[in-house]
């Protein structure tokens, strides 16, 4: 038998009635790190959403059991370690 | 001195981490003044589900629309003023009483942020994009969302090239409602295709 997919799932979210407008963070940093790579994306690659993505498969690749927030976090050091030198 | 002196618990390693891509980033000039606060309000608040509930409310309000919606779903979104980034490649599949559709991306996290704002946190869990491929009527089950035997599963995986967005079957009972009224009943789950309304 599979185990419950989330189990608080159905305490945090399922059992409300209204979903929309839920914040999708969980702590600031997350928000900041989603925040930066949107300013990496813009500023550093014209809006080119493509290597930063790339960078994110790889890292949800490596370690698929690492929480999302903090792959995003790899990803975007890994992005950012081959920018070139100013 | 005590040692939690030395290592205040209120900073985690990852903390840490995206403090010193901020100074680096903000260093080399890519990060602008405010830019973090700003995008960060824009995507909880304005740019959240609630563009979503207003492009399935018109599908049910204007046939026409539901028609060019499911035709070319960038183009029928744009008419309400939505789109950019993660939104370019919209594609709209309909439920019926016959068919459920649900969106999943197994890669990594594609998702229609135009339209549905950011994605919650289940939906970027390893188990959920891995099990609703699997056994979607198990996982639907566990998160409140029983079906039907008979009624079909379609699970859409979402890329780069593809986002998909569910329009919700619309609820008996709403015929005298005004679009804005409609564009409430619309939950973010349902435009997932995790719920039905």
């Amino acid at each position: 038998m599979s185990t419950p997919l989330n189990p608080a799932l159905s305490l945090s979210e399922l059992d409300l009635p209204r979903r929309n407008g839920e914040l999708a963070f969980d702590a600031p940093w997350q928000s900041t790190v989603f925040a930066l790579a949107a300013a990496v994306v813009d500023h550093a690659y014209g809006g080119d959403r493509e290597p930063f993505r790339r960078q994110l498969i790889k890292a949800v690749a490596a370690e698929p059991d690492r929480p999302y927030w903090e792959s995003w976090t790899a990803a975007l050091e890994a992005l950012v370690a081959t920018l070139p030198d100013r | 001195m005590s040692e939690e002196s030395h290592h205040p618990a209120a900073v985690s390693p990852i903390e840490r981490r995206v403090a010193a891509l901020e100074a680096m980033l903000t260093e080399r000039g890519l990060v602008p003044g405010g830019f973090i606060d700003e995008i960060t309000r824009r995507y909880e608040s304005e740019i959240g589900p609630m563009n979503g509930a207003k492009v399935v409310a018109r599908a049910w309000a204007d046939p026409a629309y539901k028609k060019r919606l499911l035709t070319d779903g960038t183009a029928a979104v744009a008419e309400l003023g939505f789109g950019g980034a993660e939104g370019d490649h919209m594609v709209v599949v309909a439920n019926t009483a016959a068919i459920h559709n649900v969106i999943v991306c197994t890669l990594c996290s594609c998702y229609p942020w135009p339209v549905l704002g950011l994605p919650p946190a289940w939906y970027k869990d390893p188990p959920y994009r891995a099990r609703m491929v699997r056994e979607p009527r198990t996982v639907l089950a566990e998160m409140g969302c029983e079906l039907p035997g008979d009624t079909e599963i379609r699970v859409w995986d979402s890329s780069a090239e593809v986002r998909y967005l569910v329009l919700p079957e619309r609820p008996s009972g709403t015929e005298g409602m005004t679009e804005a009224e409609l564009a409430a009943l619309v939950t973010r789950d349902s435009m997932i295709g995790v719920a039905r309304l």
